[in-house]
Order: C-alpha cells, then sequence, then structure tokens
C-alpha cells in the first residue's frame, strides 16, 4: 500500500516531536526505529552484504511513487543516487511545509540501520534530490583489527 | 529513506514509542496535533468549506490511493456520512505482516477522526471497530438532526465482524468494554476483574499440575487455558479467568460449559489476538469476544511481538498475565514439556524423548519470558519445581 499522502504524516510525526520534545527526542526516535522496527531488515543487508542491501534499495525504491533513484554497488559499499526523492516532491507539490530537519531521518534511521549491519552511512545533498552511501565498516574503523 | 510502502508498520512503532517514552496522553495529543491538524489537515479544510460533502470526497480519494475495500454512504437529508469498513489495508498492513508493537493500533483512527471533526462542528456520532480490520463510522454536523441508516451493506451484517473484539464510541466518547467495569481501556478492564484476587494459581497442562506441590498451594481464584476449560483435564473447579489459546481446541464444548454456567459465576475470557494467526470467529462460537490480553503485557513491558518469531504457549502467556496483574503466583503444569514421566500433558501417554516443539513456539521463548516475568514481578512468584530446575 504506497499511499503517498503517508508522507505528510512522516513529516507531520517529525514536526511534532522536534517542537513537543525537543530536536534530541526527534534524533532518538529516528535512531531507534531504525535499531528496533527495521531490525530484520538489517539483519537481512548484513547476512547478505552489498549485493543484497542494494537489492533491497532498489525494490525499496520502485514501492516508492515518482521515485527516481540509481543504485549501484561499487566495491563493497552501496551508492544510491536519488534525483528524485519521493517525499520531498509529494510534500512540495501537495504544497506542505517541510520540517527543516526533515532529511535528517535517513542519516539517523538509516544510519542505525546501516550500523547494525556493519555499514556506516554518508549522505550529500537533500530536499530533493541527493548521493546516499553505505559503506562497510573495516576492523580498523571499529577498532578490533 | 522512510517511505510510504511501510508506513503502517512504523506508523505503530511510533505509537509505542511515544506512548512508552512520555505516556498514555502523549499519544493522543500526537493524534490530535501532528495526525488530525497537520497530517490530515485536508479533511478539515474540505469539511470546514462543504461540510459532509468535503469529508466525504476526501475519503474516496484516500480511499482509491489506499486501495480499500470500504463503502461510504452519504445522505445530507438524513446529516449521516457513513463508512463501512470490510478490509482495512492498514491494519491488513500489521495482520499481513505479523506486526503489533503497540497497545491498540486501531484507535489511533478515532484519535485523529474526532478531535478533526471537533474542529468543524462535526462528531463522530457512532463507531466501532472489531481490531481484524472491520469498522464502521457514522459522522454527522452536530448542530443537526441525525438519523442512523440501515444498510444491506453494513459490515456488521459480515462474518467476519464476529472476529476480533469490539471497542465502541458513541458522540466522540469511547464506551466500556465490558459490561461489567466501567472501564473502555482493555488493562483496566482485565486489572478490575482480577481486583478481587491476592493470589492466583496458574495452571498450564503438565503433568505436574496433578502432583502434591500443586495440591499444596494456596490461592483465592484459579486461571486456566481453553482446554482445561472445554475438558476439565487437570482442574474440576470453576476457573475466574480463562485464556483461549491461538489454537482453540473444542470450542464447541468450551461454549456449551460456558453457556450453562450463570452468568456471575462464569470466568473472564481472555485472548492474545495475536496478529499472525488466523481470528477466531468467537460470536460464532457461540461465545462473547475475550478481551485482549497483548495492550496490558505491552505496557507492563513483559511481551514485545516479533513478526515471524516463536511467541510463548498459553499457560506462559498466563503467568505473564499474572506478573502484569502485579499478583502473588503460584503456578503448576508448565513444564516444558520435559516433565520426568514423559508425558507432555496431564493423562497422556508418554511421547517420544524428541518433543518437538512447533514452529510458533519454543523452549527458549517460553523460558527467556519466564525468566523476565519472574525477574520484574512486583508480587512473590512461586514456580512448580520442576519449572524451576528447567529454568535453574
Amino acid at each position: 500500500m504506497s499511499a503517498p499522502d503517508f508522507y505528510f504524516a512522516v513529516n507531520a510525526i517529525a514536526r511534532h516531536i522536534h517542537d513537543e520534545y525537543g530536536k534530541d527526542v526527534l534524533i532518538d526516535y529516528w535512531q531507534n526505529l531504525g535499531m528496533e522496527y527495521y531490525r530484520e531488515r538489517s539483519a537481512r543487508w548484513a547476512e547478505g552484504g552489498a549485493p543484497l542491501l542494494a537489492e533491497d534499495w532498489q525494490t525499496y525504491f520502485l514501492n516508492e511513487p515518482n521515485a527516481q533513484v540509481a543504485v549501484a554497488v561499487e566495491g563493497k559499499s552501496v551508492v544510491l543516487d536519488i534525483s528524485v526523492c519521493p517525499a520531498i516532491k509529494h510534500l512540495r507539490d501537495s504544497k506542505r511545509e517541510i520540517l527543516d530537519c526533515f532529511c535528517e531521518h535517513c542519516d539517523h534511521t538509516c544510519g542505525a540501520m546501516a550500523s547494525a549491519a556493519g555499514y556506516r552511512f554518508e549522505r550529500e545533498g537533500g530536499m530533493g534530490s541527493c548521493v546516499q552511501r553505505f559503506i562497510p565498516i573495516t576492523h580498523e574503523a571499529k577498532g578490533v583489527g | 529513506m522512510l517511505g510510504c510502502q511501510d508506513f503502517c508498520g512504523y506508523y505503530d512503532w511510533t505509537f509505542h514509542y511515544i506512548r512508552r517514552r512520555f505516556g498514555q496522553d502523549a499519544v493522543a495529543k500526537l493524534w490530535a496535533e501532528a495526525i488530525a491538524e497537520d497530517s490530515q489537515s485536508h479533511y478539515i479544510k474540505a469539511g470546514g468549506e462543504r461540510g459532509l460533502r468535503g469529508l466525504y470526497d476526501t475519503w474516496v480519494k484516500t480511499g482509491e490511493e489506499e486501495q480499500c475495500d470500504w463503502t461510504f454512504t452519504l445522505d445530507e437529508q438524513k446529516n449521516v456520512l457513513r463508512m463501512d469498513m470490510r478490509v482495512c489495508p492498514s491494519k491488513g498492513f500489521l495482520l499481513d505482516n505479523d506486526r503489533n508493537a503497540d497497545e491498540d493500533y486501531c484507535d489511533h483512527c478515532m484519535g485523529w477522526i474526532g478531535p478533526a471533526l471537533e474542529s468543524i462542528g462535526a462528531e463522530v456520532v457512532s463507531h466501532e471497530h472489531n481490531h481484524c480490520g472491520q469498522c464502521w463510522w457514522e459522522m454527522g454536523m452536530k448542530d443537526t438532526p441525525h438519523q442512523p441508516l440501515d444498510l444491506d451493506i453494513d459490515i456488521r451484517k459480515d462474518h467476519r465482524w464476529g472476529s476480533g473484539y469490539v471497542e465502541s464510541w458513541r458522540h466522540n466518547t469511547k464506551l466500556p468494554l465490558l459490561e461489567k467495569s466501567g472501564s473502555s481501556d482493555p488493562c483496566q478492564v482485565l486489572i478490575d476483574w482480577f481486583a478481587q484476587y491476592d493470589r492466583l494459581l496458574v495452571l498450564g497442562r503438565g503433568p505436574s499440575t496433578a502432583d502434591k506441590w500443586s495440591a499444596d498451594q494456596a490461592h483465592d481464584g484459579v486461571v486456566v487455558t481453553d482446554p482445561t476449560y472445554a475438558t476439565r483435564d487437570v482442574f474440576e473447579g470453576d476457573p475466574v479467568g480463562v485464556m483461549i489459546g491461538d489454537k482453540p481446541v473444542s470450542l464447541d464444548r468450551f461454549a456449551e460449559r460456558f453457556n450453562a454456567t450463570p452468568p456471575e459465576q462464569r470466568p473472564l475470557l481472555m485472548h492474545m489476538f495475536l496478529p499472525g494467526n488466523p481470528m477466531i470467529d468467537f460470536v460464532g462460537a457461540g461465545l462473547p469476544r475475550p478481551v485482549p490480553i497483548l495492550p496490558l503485557l505491552i505496557r507492563a513491558g513483559l511481551y514485545r511481538h516479533r513478526p515471524g518469531q516463536p511467541y510463548p504457549t498459553t499457560g506462559v502467556f498466563l503467568l505473564l498475565l499474572a506478573v502484569a496483574l502485579q499478583k502473588e503466583a503460584a503456578v503448576a503444569g508448565i513444564d516444558l514439556y520435559r516433565h520426568p514421566s514423559g508425558s507432555p500433558y496431564l493423562g497422556q501417554a508418554p511421547g517420544s524423548e524428541d518433543f518437538r516443539w512447533p514452529d510458533w513456539h519454543s523452549q527458549a521463548c517460553d523460558t527467556s519470558h519466564i525468566r523476565a516475568a519472574v525477574g520484574s514481578a512486583e508480587k512473590p512468584v512461586a514456580l512448580h519445581p520442576i519449572l524451576a530446575d528447567l529454568l535453574a
């Protein structure tokens, strides 16, 4: 059920948590969403590695209305080149006020998911288009090498 | 990104996050402010401009986008906007994907529609939902006489309506869940029912129910599972509560006994209503709808539903309930299918040594839930020595 008006609620819930409880709580909410709700998805990424992670996002964006995304595996990393973010597009088309830090949900939710799967998450750009990278955490970086 | 395809799943999780961190009122505030006033502001705008007609048009558009199997009926002469939902895609997502993070996902609709209508001088005149994807609504403008509709497509005439537990609203107010309790909160209904019992005897169906330790346990109320109520296998007397399991056996015998019992002596019927299981038609079986236990267990932090993962056996759910109710308890008959006699249940012949747990249960799941519950219990919980040894 990919009804784009649900983006209204994603934006509104983030605004409510931000305004009612503060940015720290909003970040905590996004991070916990990644760690708890998406636990099984992260586990699949950890098991299947970059090819599965890429396939997962490819399938995911196919089910997001009006998304334009190129997914690529680069070495052991996965790169999402999002030329049209479906959420921002729908919010803008519907003349909805977008929370300033809306795009940060990807940093914190995807970041938490990535971390649980052994990756770190990077984002360049935002508010309509961006590039997202899932980069394997090396043993050195984890401090266990 | 947070997409719209799985929104309903993390919507449910979000309610749980807000509820556990900031309390019950915070969830109501989220629904009223974030959802009604912000996310669904187009309903308020359309309803404010064109009344019930504006709401009707907006809902019809939503229904097309969300692929709702519903019928909206507008009768402006009678001041009625009615909706009969046959398959809710939102709750359906949770049922299909075995999700149940929060106490009551379905409450969110009333949580936003009530305040939204209020803001435009309208109200929810009547509403009921059965937590299985079926619901009905009648809405009207407050300042105009309202006449209810009698429709063939009334969801209450559909066989699916007999499943689940029904919560009801009249004029934006939630009604008591059970006649005997004045509370509309299923958690409080359970607390009220068991208030008169200080020490519960929790009986599973294992052979340990028949030994001296079990017979010696003082108690002022016994709780059992559905096969025991139907067959009196481990307890002959009248229990004060019965947990109807996810796969009940002998529901016809169960109903026969229940309905032959004077109303004032009947036990409280309870059920888990787990999302990944086929819903049981209790009404069709001639029984009242049981009271749900998951809301209380979730609120007490004793149960977290994990999609596709094993869940506790019915007897263990009874134990969790006793702890959630903060009762002293003695627990017998939960032998984890490891009773020295080799029998899985009292009166049954010993099985093979390699008893195989069904895919939806596991010893690890039962033991971890029992350990966590007993470890957090506010009152003493006495475990049968066989169970205590198995946990050691």
